[in-house]
């Protein structure tokens, strides 16, 4: 009886805490829900239950230039601060994983640091450092592209340091050096037997990189010259001003779009191993 | 002999030299993205902390000068030390919920078999990738005096007039919760994942309930990734800024927002440089107050 009691209750236990878990990722998910629920609303003003339903938001997302000059910029943006990005964190990673030598460790804090710092703060400060460059330099760097993509990139170093130095710890250092030990030289052995190896690692990097910079806010706002707007920033002013289906629909394009980049980077490399 | 120490310090020469080499090699990978990451931000940290000792007078904006003037504005003004308990009392409050609610879904994700543990990981990642305004918009649509909360809540004639629930306290932590949320999941889980299950087995079969074991078992060995999770989620909810100024509305200010405002809509730098610098600091303070306790817990 008493053993009985105490099975029931270990299930009862059971199914509770698979509730829980079961409840938060429902919670996590649930802002995306409704957002795309309104998005298909057939009147504009965000009142439930909906009159009916209509696709015709999506349509007239194409007249609101806001929204595709600042989706253009925002990819444009992106795909250079993850290209440069790379350039930069990958053979840092290779360096941090690879050489012992002294200020190893606080080098790599330093690469480290753009994540730590937060966004707000960044912002003002490489804003302040463009107004000081603009000032010795008599360069319009203020609200410049060039500085826009900079500042970008300095956020996506730190995946790119990472994630590559993590792929590159997990590689068995003796292929490496049996394809010396044949006669293979440094550049030869990194890209015939390194680079293929940690591939998973970069493209990670590289998808990390390109969505941390495309969904970039805080640090942005102070970034932006007069007239150009990334894709978050319109929408968030947008936000400021009202909710409706418009925005709504320009927020399952974007739910779209990251969930494709997701998607074809998860054939690549296991999230489950990276994140 | 004399032909063997020369070859011994030719051999000593040869590992320096390649010493040298590999050491420049090192340099020259390290090297641009140091200078980069110098550059871009160590140098720009320091002209802001010099702009937050300058002066501002309405009408000149920037004055030179040195002075701690802006900080003891922002420590003796009720506005803006409202602003910054405000602030900690939401990071505090979504700290501590956000630890408790995702440890059951960290802990499953840690310990399923399912083969479809990838989807759920992309269903928790995906909400982190898409961004905090899109995110808050789904919150807008929820809280609205005709959302879908009030509606559902009049439906069922728990409430007779729609209840104000946008530009609340309440909105703000549930959306800041919400965005916090994959990130103290995905860090549990991960040192979740790194616990060997037969501990826990161990304990089962010494007679341990599964609370029993929680506390005793997993807790103490989870303990730094809990530390880990609450650090972000705390440095994350200190600095937020687009969930507060989308359902926190203009009334509730939060410190993101506050150095916002002053540097693009009242173009006072220092202060907003001030602002910026107590913001870093509280921040960076507060976690490294939390990484010595736990560490010092963890030693004992």
């Amino acid at each position: 009886m008493n053993t009985l009691a105490s099975i029931d209750r270990r299930i009862l236990g059971r199914w509770a805490f698979s509730g829980a878990a079961g409840l938060t990722l429902g919670f996590i998910l649930l802002p995306l829900f409704f957002v795309t629920w309104l998005a298909f609303f057939r009147q504009e003003i965000p009142a439930f239950p909906p009159d009916g339903y209509s696709l015709k938001w999506f349509w007239a997302i194409a007249k609101h230039d806001k929204f595709v000059q600042g989706f253009w910029l925002s990819l444009q943006v992106a795909i250079a601060a993850m290209v440069i990005g790379l350039a930069l964190g990958v053979p840092a990673a290779l360096c941090l994983a690879r050489y012992r030598f002294f200020g190893r460790e606080p080098l790599s804090s330093l690469l480290l640091l753009p994540l730590v710092v937060p966004g707000i703060v960044l912002g003002t400060s490489i804003y302040v450092f463009h107004v000081e460059l603009t000032i010795a330099t008599e360069l319009p760097v203020i609200g410049s592209l060039a500085g826009l993509v900079a500042g970008h990139v300095l956020v996506v170093i730190p995946w790119c340091v990472r994630l590559v130095a993590a792929s590159l710890a997990g590689v068995d250092r003796s292929v490496e050096e049996a394809a010396q030990s044949l006669g293979a030289t440094p550049p030869v052995t990194f890209f015939r037997i390194t680079l293929p190896t940690i591939r998973p690692g970069i493209v990670a990097a590289a998808l990390f990189g390109f969505v941390v910079s495309f969904g970039n806010l805080e640090m942005t706002l102070f970034l932006v010259g007069v007239g150009r707007t990334t894709l978050p920033i319109a929408i968030l002013q947008y936000l400021e001003w009202r909710i409706d289906p418009t925005i709504a629909a320009v927020s399952v394009l974007q739910i779209l779009l990251i969930g494709a980049a997701m998607a074809v980077t998860d054939r690549f490399v296991k999230l489950s191993r990276v994140v | 002999m004399s032909a063997s120490a020369t070859d011994d310090s030719l051999a000593s020469l040869a590992a320096r030299e390649a010493r040298g080499g590999r050491l420049s090699t090192a340099g020259f990978l390290i090297g641009p993205a140091t200078v980069f990451v110098t550059i871009g931000l160590l140098v720009p940290i320091l002209i802001l902390f010099r702009y937050s000792l300058n002066d501002f007078k309405p009408g000149l904006l920037m004055v030179d000068a040195l002075t701690i003037k802006q900080y003891v504005l922002f420590f003796t003004d009720p506005y803006f030390l409202a602003a910054f308990w405000r602030t900690l009392r939401v990071a505090i409050m979504v700290t501590a919920i956000c630890l408790v609610v995702a440890f059951p879904l960290a802990y499953k994700l840690a310990r399923t078999q399912s083969r479809y543990k990838n989807v759920l990981i992309m269903l928790v990642v995906l909400p982190l990738f898409v961004g905090n305004a899109v995110r808050a918009a789904g919150w807008m649509t929820a809280f609205g005096n005709k959302g879908f909360v009030n509606v559902s809540l009049q439906w069922l004639g728990l409430i007779d007039e729609p209840i104000r629930i946008m530009y609340t306290e309440f909105a703000v932590v549930v959306g800041i919760v919400a965005v916090n949320l994959p990130y103290v999941v995905l860090t549990l889980q991960s040192v979740i994942e790194g616990i060997d299950r037969v501990v826990e087995e161990a304990a089962f079969s010494l007679g341990a309930d599964p609370l029993t074991m929680a506390r005793r078992v997993l807790w103490p060995l989870a303990l730094p990734g809990f530390a880990a999770g609450a650090i972000f989620c705390f440095i994350l909810t200190m600095n937020a800024y687009a969930t507060p100024v989308l359902l926190g509305g203009p009334q509730f200010v939060m410190m993101g927002p506050l150095v916002y405002v002053q540097f693009a809509v009242k173009s006072n730098w220092p202060f907003g440089a001030a602002v910026s610098f107590v913001l870093m600091t509280a921040t960076l303070l507060l976690t490294a107050a939390a990484n010595l306790m736990v560490l010092r817990r963890y030693r004992n």
